[in-house]
């Protein structure tokens, strides 16, 4: 795409803002319910489809098709004009949709990649209570039985779980295999019979992480995504091509609505009548924040474009933006002082960068803890980055 | 960057890395070797004798030179004073002096002070003409020079480059010593020396001229850094994945692991910072982008030549294991031409603008 088509299209995505994009979203999904904000959020969905610009990673064949240059500036503008982001639609539209691209069948595709487009909601049934970090000793099992898998277990910290209606399941087939070879990969209706979903109620005092408890849940052969037994490597391989992806999404997202955010904050006068941006410290630390936040921008964008991303690209960019992502919402907290304690709720559907600081802060290590934490990225990128020898095995 | 240009720096960069190996630590290249090779004409137009290039490239070489720690003139002449030469409006002086520039037959200098941002020179009207007045510091590799392109204001107050022989009645130029070895700098004064007309070289665009050059300073160091700090970490990692303690590759525990994981996010980040600086500074330039590659990559390139040394344990703070050598390069890169506190002031100066929403996105290049 040509430099011009690029700001004609960028030039659309901004008129498309402005008429689009409702004024009072911020203040109707403060407080909102539950029931509200699902509404909202499927509402929103549509909106940004009938655009094209809800699945704009997918493949054109898909309803998506867009290049990198074009999603990134999509995703500049619609941070820009402080869009509502996609919550829940996240892990369909990403994970769900990768892994289905990449290792489903065509009739998984077909009977999914349509539903996701018309709401179908997904959450992620990886970690379990003993399967954080060490994921692949997960236990929960799915028996074979004719042409069906039946599955006892417990699932833990899958966002989103209260509202979803399938779920990404890891369950252990072989149990005599090593622990990486017996793993295997199910798609799971989540109103099936012996699913139950308790809530888990967070350091933010949200309860979006839930429990998913697994009791002779029977799941059709059928919905095996890989070879059996082979589940690991599909997990991996997917959440790869996924991480870039969605971390694009992000990345403009701090750059455009937080670092935004930050400076306004920073120029607004406190009490006293100066302003924090008199401060020299504080414009020191702005600017270093805004190279950095230049720099994940600009990695995110080349993970995305790269073909054959290095192996430890993914982590690496997850690592970069969760750390910054914590230190410019802490900084943001001590720029906002007491009054941002004050602020008790944020508004749903906005992004990690919200605003409210210290709700922001105190959330940002829903990116230094899950998705494999930060000690986790630092010994794969260490791994395989770098090619350093691996920690010994327990004895 | 098109496949084309990347295949190209690749070969490039492997002839360079190449020829520095060859060269050794404590010698400079040679001079004539250079000029054969091109290097010194990557960005001069071809119908003076240069490869007609860019900056992209030039950066390649000047990449290697930080990577490899090397020495000798070539970053200054290269990236400076040729870098200033072809933002000069095309006259005979200026072409000429190209010309045996390429060719390896003068080594000018550019005379920027390195320790304060400002034009350091003034050409005043005399009874008996020109005379050129001012002083610049920490000017690199000042003793190399056999001429000095010094820039000044013109009595107009209008930004030129004022071109004279170093040894100049007049102009003195002295050593300035400093702990890192691999580079010179020299203090240049003038004292009235006069100045013929045709010495004075005049800016293509006057407005942006010594943004540009001092933009390009600083990019030019952030080049320099990012290549030290590539050293830096591949030296360490081959150091964690050979030494045993404990019984045990030093690089399988993750106090080490962890650090060197550190250092490569330090130096992709860097790398894409530089890169997109490399290629404003290739076409029409962007400040913005020069001080976020300069204050980050030169910043970041002392914490890994740190981590390297720390790392490295005593051996590393020997004077034999040599990251003393990365180390004191990549901290005068991080104080010359600007700290890092310097350009982030510069990029702050925009945020009350930006905070009044008189820029439509923050970071929307």
């Amino acid at each position: 795409m040509s430099a011009a088509d690029l700001a004609d299209f960028r030039a659309d995505v901004r008129a498309w803002c402005r008429a689009h994009i409702p004024s009072d979203w911020r203040a109707a999904q403060t407080g909102a319910t539950d029931a509200e904000f699902v509404a909202f959020q499927q509402a929103w969905f549509q909106e940004l489809r009938g655009a094209g610009y809800a699945v704009p990673h997918w493949p054109a064949e898909w309803g998506g098709g867009m290049s990198v240059a074009q999603q990134t500036v999509l995703y500049r503008e619609l941070a820009a004009h402080d869009a509502p982001r996609l919550v829940l639609a996240f892990v369909a539209i990403h994970h769900a949709a990768a892994t289905l691209l990449a290792a489903g069948t065509d009739a998984q595709r077909e009977r999914h990649l349509p539903a996701i487009l018309d709401g179908e909601i997904w959450v992620q049934g990886f970690s379990e209570p003993d399967a954080g970090s060490d994921l692949a000793a997960l236990r929960t099992t799915a028996r074979r039985q004719g042409d069906a898998y039946v599955v006892n277990g417990q699932k833990v910290w899958a966002s989103g779980a209260a509202h979803a209606d399938q779920c990404l399941l890891l369950a252990r087939t072989d149990p005599a295999a090593p622990k990486r070879r017996g793993i295997s990969y199910l798609l799971m209706d989540m109103r099936s019979p012996g699913v139950e979903v308790r809530p888990i109620r967070q350091a933010t005092g949200e309860s979006h992480f839930c429990e998913i408890f697994l009791d002779d849940v029977v799941i059709p052969a059928g919905n095996l995504v890989g070879p059996e037994h082979d589940g690991w490597r599909v997990a991996q391989e997917t959440l790869g091509t996924e991480r870039g992806m969605t971390m694009l999404e992000l990345a403009e997202r701090l750059g455009n609505g937080g670092f935004r955010w930050l400076v306004e904050a920073c120029a607004r006068p406190g009490r006293d009548g100066t302003a924090p941006l008199d401060d020299s410290r504080v414009r020191d630390r702005l600017a270093e924040l805004e190279t950095e936040v230049t720099g994940l921008r600009a990695l995110c964008a080349d993970l995305v474009a790269n073909d054959a991303p290095g192996p430890a690209d993914a982590s690496i960019v997850k690592l970069y933006y969760s750390e910054l992502l914590q230190r410019m919402t802490d900084f943001g907290a001590q720029i906002a002082g007491p009054a941002a304690h004050t602020v008790l709720r944020k508004p749903l559907s906005s992004g990690w960068e919200s605003g409210a600081w210290v709700l922001d802060f105190v959330g940002s290590w829903e990116w230094t803890i899950p998705g494999g934490t930060s000690e986790i990225q630092r010994s794969i990128i260490g791994e395989r980055g770098l090619g350093l020898p691996r920690e010994p095995k327990a004895v | 960057m098109p496949e084309e240009h990347a295949e190209l720096h690749a070969e490039l960069r492997a002839v360079v890395r190449d020829l520095l190996a060859k060269t050794g630590p404590d010698a400079a290249p040679d001079w004539r070797t250079l000029a054969r090779s091109g290097w010194l004409g990557l960005e001069a137009p071809e119908e003076l004798d240069g490869a007609g290039a860019s900056f992209a490239e030039t950066a390649v070489v000047l990449h290697e030179f930080g990577r490899a720690a090397a020495r000798g003139p070539y970053p200054a002449v290269a990236a400076l004073a040729l870098g200033a030469l072809t933002l000069l409006e095309p006259s005979p002086g200026r072409d000429g002096l190209i010309e045996a520039t390429v060719a390896g037959r003068t080594v000018p200098i550019l005379a920027l002070d390195g320790e304060a941002e400002h034009v350091p020179f003034r050409l005043l009207r005399t009874a008996t003409g020109l005379a050129l007045h001012g002083a610049a510091r920490f000017v690199q590799e000042a003793p190399a020079a056999d001429r000095l392109l010094l820039p000044a204001l013109d009595p107009a107050g209008t930004p030129v480059l004022v071109d004279l022989p170093a040894r100049t009645a007049g102009l003195t130029g002295s050593a300035i010593p400093v702990l890192d070895e691999t580079r010179t700098f020299g203090e240049i004064s003038a004292q009235g020396p006069t100045v013929p007309e045709d010495s004075v070289l005049r800016f293509a665009d006057e407005a942006k001229a010594v943004r540009r050059l001092h933009d390009r300073a600083a990019v030019a160091l952030a080049c320099d850094s990012l290549g030290s700090a590539e050293a830096m970490l591949d030296a360490t990692v081959a150091y964690a994945g050979t030494r045993e303690q404990f019984g045990r590759r030093i690089g399988s525990f993750q106090a080490v692991k962890h650090l060197c994981a550190d250092m490569l996010v330090k130096v992709e980040v860097a790398r894409h910072l530089v890169g997109a600086a490399v290629r404003a500074e290739a076409g029409e330039g962007d400040p913005v982008a020069a001080a976020m590659a300069k204050s980050h990559a030169c910043a970041a390139a002392v914490e890994v030549a740190g981590t390297a040394m720390q790392l490295h344990g005593g051996m590393g703070y020997t004077w034999e294991s040599g990251i003393h050598v990365h180390l004191k390069r990549v901290t005068l890169d991080r104080e010359l031409c600007g700290s890092p506190a310097a350009h982030r002031r510069r990029l702050a100066d925009r945020y009350p603008a930006l905070a009044r929403g008189e820029a439509e996105t923050y970071t929307s290049r």
